[in-house]
């Protein structure tokens, strides 16, 4: 199962096979499309901004039906009170209009790299599926992009190994959205248990089952009670 | 009465229906004596399995973007790789000459961020950057995930094994898989952590940027360091005695200047029972100060030394680095089994008892066979000499065995060996921790090598060469001479067919199989013989309650 599968509700549309080889060449991920019209680029020191378009129209839409702005502000300061959660964003559920153009200012008060990194979008104008913002420790990045005409719903997380898992994970709602995605902070619970057992269960479910056993054998030996 | 007579009929039944694979020796004998021996019948082990050869994998990979080639990038000259994978030039190239000094579209093939590996000025003036900064992530592959049930950034040592580890590994961007569809790790995301190389003297910055949810230090073991940094602060990596952890989402710089050269270790010190088994571990090689000794500073997942240091061309054809370990799953896999950084702190803490552990998995280099084929061989011509930089960072001892060969160790610990007592054997017994720096010389003479050949190089422990018990496996690669390789990079051998050995199925366990010597109408019986023998139960309870009520039997 390919960890898409599970997000997929979101991403149906854009879920084309790519080929994997053994090795990956980084400059595939982003180079001849990056020129695309309209696709703005960073990377330096501070960090990245991938597939960012603030010009073109996805198919579809007749014009930018609103400009939506967000600051976005992550680190392990905005962790949920909740087991498994180490990591966060200040935000977990963005809803927007069709064909409106978003722009995010993503600030990272941790010393680390963090992402806010949007999968599902339309890949002729979008190389990949998405947009991406990467702050290093301590910087903020900037990025607009415009949301296609349908009603779908994004996952935006942070890539960096288990920061997904262990909190940064969002939802990015266009019209009336697709579906809600699992595991959301503060939103929606975890698809996975702890497959760590439990003795107090398996001990619980023992002693309610020769209960039940007896009870059954004294009854039928002496008739059930009668009112 | 009623209950006599079914107690009497169930024991009798019971008697008769008794599986005859539980009778004691002695009462088959004497009723074969009887009655005769029983009919032959077919058992089902006998009906023929056909391997399962569905899941076989690729023995090589292609090399698509031509990385196993000798190439000069941004100027630098990357010898090739004669296995059949290889690391990515582009990072290599970037590797050398400093993060912070090559070109953006040099930098997004090697995926690297423009702060991973910086380079700055000649302190010594010797024609080669003296002031190093290296920035350190932790990543975790096949870690768990609240949405997911297999892995998460998977990395398999072996064919279908993927435990839970823990890696240094360099600053890189974008997505940690392959791609979105992908569960696969990228490659620079992977087993061992980096091998370091800096220059004797140089100023060199080490930042730990900790990516992860646990808290973490590094400890440079055997690299000269002081115990406290310039402003105070500790140094030293330990806890308990020099400086607090780094957190999750912090970051901590560590600053050494080794006077002396040679090889090293460096690990996490934080709960150094589990932290270091569970990957944050790797090799730190301090290299003779030369001119212009620009060096590859960073070595992802070991191995082959593709641009090597002035003091190596020297003396040696070729260089490379083997980092042994061993792991346990029972303690790496904790982090599949929940989500909850609490509940694996609390694990490692008091759950998992070191003490009565045993690993069940060896690895070269982050791999073990039949993976180490791809990546860890060592192909020398004959009349070289080979520098072999070995740690084991492992729990277990090594025994290293070279086939064919005796090697000669120049350096113990880092420390070079006087000429005229340096040992040369084909076992070198390494703890855990020590390193050992072997010159291979493939001089036919019938002692240094025996001649041309694939000559195997593995831990003769044993269970070193097994994956979970199962060979082979383990920690087993082999010194393959240049006319013993073909073009792609594997070797030419003439026993077994290696490619059963990439698959799954092939290393799944098997618990011993006493199901096969029963058919079915050995379990009919059986089944039979339960019912009578709640026949006889229910015929003595009753007995019994009766008797209990005082009633006539
Ligand atoms: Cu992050
Ligand atoms: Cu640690």
């Amino acid at each position: 199962m390919s960890k898409s599968v599970l997000w997929g509700l979101s991403v149906m549309g854009a879920l084309a096979c790519v080929p994997v080889g053994a090795q990956v060449d980084h400059s595939a991920h982003m180079h001849p499309e990056a020129e695309h019209a309209g696709h703005e680029m960073l990377f330096d020191k501070s960090g990245m901004v991938m597939n960012a378009n603030s010009t073109v129209l996805p198919r579809g839409c007749e014009e930018i039906s609103a400009n939506i702005t967000y600051t976005v502000r992550a680190g392990t300061d905005y962790a949920i009170e909740e087991a498994g959660r180490i990591f966060g964003y200040d935000q977990y559920d963005f809803q927007v209009p069709p064909c409106s153009k978003i722009n995010v200012t993503f600030i990272n008060e941790d010393q680390v790299r963090h992402q806010w990194m949007l999968h599902g979008l339309p890949r002729y104008l979008y190389p990949q599926g998405m947009f991406h913002l990467e702050a290093s420790g301590g910087e903020t990045v900037q990025g607009s992009f415009i949301v296609p005409e349908d009603d779908a719903t994004y996952l935006v997380h942070c890539d960096v190994t288990q920061h997904m898992e262990k909190g940064m994970k969002a939802q990015f709602v266009v019209g009336k959205g697709s579906g809600t995605l699992w595991s959301i902070p503060g939103l929606s619970a975890d698809f996975k248990f702890d497959s760590v057992s439990n003795r107090i269960a398996s001990w619980l479910l023992f002693c309610s089952t020769i209960s039940a056993f007896i009870l059954l054998i004294f009854f039928a030996k002496k008739g059930f009670p009668t009112r | 009465m009623r209950a006599i007579v079914w107690l009497l009929f169930g024991a009798l039944l019971s008697a008769l229906l008794y599986p005859p694979q539980w009778y004691p020796q002695r009462l088959r004998f004497e009723l074969a004596q009887w009655l005769g021996t029983p009919s032959y019948n077919v058992s089902s082990n006998q009906i023929e399995q056909d391997a399962d050869m569905s899941d076989l994998e690729r023995v090589c990979p292609d090399d698509l973007l031509g990385w196993r080639n000798a190439q000069i990038i941004e100027g630098v000259s990357i010898a090739a790789t004669p296995s059949c994978v290889a690391d990515n030039p582009y990072a290599i190239a970037a590797f050398v000459q400093g993060t912070n000094n090559v070109s953006m579209d040099t930098l997004m093939r090697a995926g690297l961020t423009p702060d991973a590996l910086e380079k700055g000025a000649d302190l010594d003036g010797d024609g080669d950057p003296d002031e190093i900064h290296i920035r350190l992530e932790i990543a975790e592959l096949n870690g768990g995930s609240p949405d997911v049930l297999e892995p998460t950034a998977q990395y398999a040592i072996a064919p279908g094994i993927t435990p839970g580890l823990w890696v240094f590994a360099p600053k890189t961007f974008g997505m940690a898989t392959e791609n979105f569809e992908s569960n696969i790790a990228q490659a620079m995301l992977r087993s061992p952590s980096p091998s370091i190389r800096i220059e004797q003297g140089d100023r060199v910055f080490i930042t730990l940027e900790n990516t992860h949810y646990m808290p973490h230090t590094i400890h440079f073991h055997g690299v000269d360091h002081s115990y406290l940094r310039a402003d105070g602060a500790g140094n030293d990596g330990v806890p308990m005695t020099s400086e607090l952890p780094v957190q999750p989402g912090q970051s901590r710089t560590y600053e050494l200047s080794p006077r002396t050269a040679g090889t090293a270790f460096y690990h996490c010190h934080v709960q150094p029972q589990a932290h270091i088994l569970m990957g944050l571990q790797g090799m730190f090689i301090v290299e003779e100060n030369r001119p212009n000794n620009t060096l590859q500073s960073m070595n992802i997942g070991a191995g082959q030394v593709r641009v090597r240091s002035v003091a190596s061309r020297e003396a040696y054809d070729q260089e490379y680095d083997l980092q042994y370990t061993d792991i346990d799953s029972k303690l790496n896999n904790i982090i599949q089994e929940t989500n909850d950084p609490e509940r694996i702190e609390s694990w490692l803490h008091g759950g998992y008892n070191l003490t009565s552990a045993r690993s069940n998995l060896f690895t070269v280099n982050g791999r073990a066979f039949p993976y180490t084929f791809r990546e860890s061989l060592i192909v020398p011509k004959p009349d070289q000499h080979i520098r072999l930089r070995v740690l084991n960072a492992g729990t277990e001892g090594l025994a290293l065995h070279t086939h064919g060969h005796k090697a000669t160790a120049t350096h113990l610990d880092g420390v070079a060996q006087n000429a005229n007592v340096q040992v040369t054997r084909d076992v070198f017994w390494l703890a855990s921790a020590q390193r050992v720096d072997l010159d291979l010389n493939t001089s036919n003479d019938g002692t240094h090598s025996y001649g041309s050949g694939v000559w195997m190089l593995h831990d003769h422990t044993g269970k070193g060469t097994t994956n979970d018990g199962i060979a082979p496996g383990g920690n087993m690669t082999a010194i393959v001479y240049d006319e013993f390789m073909d073009e792609n990079g594997w070797p030419i051998t003439q026993g077994e067919n290696m490619a059963m050995f990439f698959s799954e199925s092939f290393y799944r366990r098997d618990e011993f199989a006493a199901e096969q010597s029963y058919t079915l109408f050995s379990y009919l019986r059986i089944v039979a013989f339960g019912l009578a023998l709640g026949l006889m139960l229910a015929g003595l309870t009753q007995l019994m309650l009766q008797i209990l009520r005082g009633r006539n039997v």
